[in-house]
């Protein structure tokens, strides 16, 4: 039938086929969160921009949507760092090396780092939130002198809950960026900051004409960040959100993303905040 | 201690006049802390208020049996103390050094005596504590949201 026949060979069939990975390194962050490095059976790279996403597939098990979370000048090597919330990413967690999973993509916009340049940037991130923007921090050393006064808001719920604790020191050694880590929960083994992300935003450097800002984490949290950044002069197109909902089939095809106007796999996940601050507002959406 | 040259990174200060200022840089001194020093305990009289000028400090809560607990911690231009303008001007946390710590510490009591007679300056000074208490309680409430827990 001519139906069926399109629909096994057309360019959405084509889109929807995986590619096969294998994992190379399994990495606990915290207890429930893994980075998980990526071979591709192929041997073929796959390019990235930062705030990008693959669809990630466990065979039997199911699909779900990740941020690439490594470097983009290391396109041989696929890093996602996933969360074990439900029966996919807890089977991603589960992997073991030499395991194989099906990866499609990369697909959506990502950070715009290019309209960054020459401009102060503040980077902020709550939870795994730090794991899409860990490839924007990646690509702005690798051409620091691009960029202007460069900080990283970090917030998280607890000690024991920071990811990437290496990098994070490692960041925080060099002279030109400036790293800020603070927990809504501390304990006896923590002497850093406590409070929400927003506390620490009067103590970074930023010239609100001239910045932009990338915000990713619990949509509550970009919200209250992008306001208090708006109060601090920050036009709300310099603000950008990465809005990640029912993302399914990541090629605008089936429709479960759709945010307003905007199909998030392919529209987003990147969004201005001036695009898309009323519709956050909106409970029905 | 010349507070001009502070100021404009103060959250305090940069709310008031020239006036104002001349009247708290009269009752005001430099506070130096090392790493761990207290600068005032839970119960204590608030009979001082302060501002960082650089260093962080950090709220805690004690409790017997547990070493203390960091609940907040407030950074460069941040006021430290807000109970010092209200009965019975007791603090309810501890304030402790987080690293070498400079401040400048302002006679509560001298403050508060000037607002019972001039009322504008009653007026400014209640707005910077209430602004700071109104964003204090923002914080805590999205503390309070559990935001990044796996859900």
């Amino acid at each position: 039938m001519t139906v069926a026949n399109s629909m096994v060979s057309g360019p959405v069939t084509e889109a929807m086929l995986p590619r096969p990975f294998r994992v190379i390194s399994h990495r606990f962050e915290t207890p429930d969160t893994v980075t998980l490095e990526l071979e591709p059976d192929d041997g073929a790279d796959l390019s990235f921009a930062p705030g990008q996403f693959t669809m990630l597939y466990v065979f039997g098990v199911g699909e779900v949507p990740i941020s690439i979370s490594g470097d983009p000048h290391r396109p041989e090597i696929l890093v996602h760092t996933v969360r074990s919330v439900g029966a996919v990413t807890a089977a991603i967690a589960g992997l073991g090396i030499g395991d194989r999973v099906g990866i499609r993509g990369p697909y959506g916009v990502g950070w715009p780092v290019g309209h960054a340049e020459g401009r102060d940037l503040v980077v902020v991130a709550g939870g795994i939130g730090l794991a899409p923007l860990r490839p924007v921090v990646y690509d702005v050393i690798a051409r620091r002198d691009r960029f202007g006064a460069v900080s990283i808001v970090y917030g998280s719920r607890s000690p024991i809950d920071l990811m990437f604790q290496e990098e994070l020191h490692s960041w925080r050694s060099r002279f030109d960026l400036q790293i800020e880590v603070t927990v809504d929960r501390s304990d006896e083994s923590w002497f850093g900051d406590v409070g929400v992300v927003t506390g620490l935003l009067p103590r970074i450097p930023f010239d609100p004409e001239r910045a932009v800002a990338m915000l990713c984490g619990p949509e509550i949290m970009m919200k209250v960040v992008a306001n208090e950044l708006e109060t601090r002069g920050v036009a709300p197109e310099n603000v950008y959100v990465s809005v990640e909902r029912n993302m399914k089939c990541a090629i605008r095809f089936c429709g479960h993303c759709q945010f307003g106007s905007d199909f998030l796999c392919r529209d987003g996940p990147v969004l201005a905040y001036a695009q898309v601050s009323d519709r956050l507002r909106v409970p029905e959406l | 201690m010349n507070l001009r040259s502070i100021r404009e990174k103060s959250e305090l200060l940069t709310r008031l006049s020239n006036t104002e200022l001349d009247l708290f840089e009269s009752v005001s001194s430099k506070v130096q802390l090392a790493d761990g020093e207290i600068l005032f305990e839970e119960g204590g009289v608030a009979d001082s208020f302060f501002t960082i000028v650089s260093g962080r400090i950090g709220l805690e809560l004690t409790s017997p049996g547990r070493a203390p607990v960091s609940i907040q911690t407030l950074g460069p231009g941040e006021l430290v103390g807000v109970s010092w303008f209200f009965d019975p001007y007791r603090w309810n946390w501890r304030a402790r050094a987080l690293g070498d710590t400079h401040l400048v510490a302002f006679d509560a009591v001298a403050i508060r005596q000037k607002c019972e007679v001039d009322r504008d300056l009653a007026l400014e000074v209640l707005g910077v504590v209430a602004e700071e208490a109104v964003r204090r309680l923002h914080r805590t409430r999205i503390q309070l949201l559990d935001l990044y827990r796996s859900s």
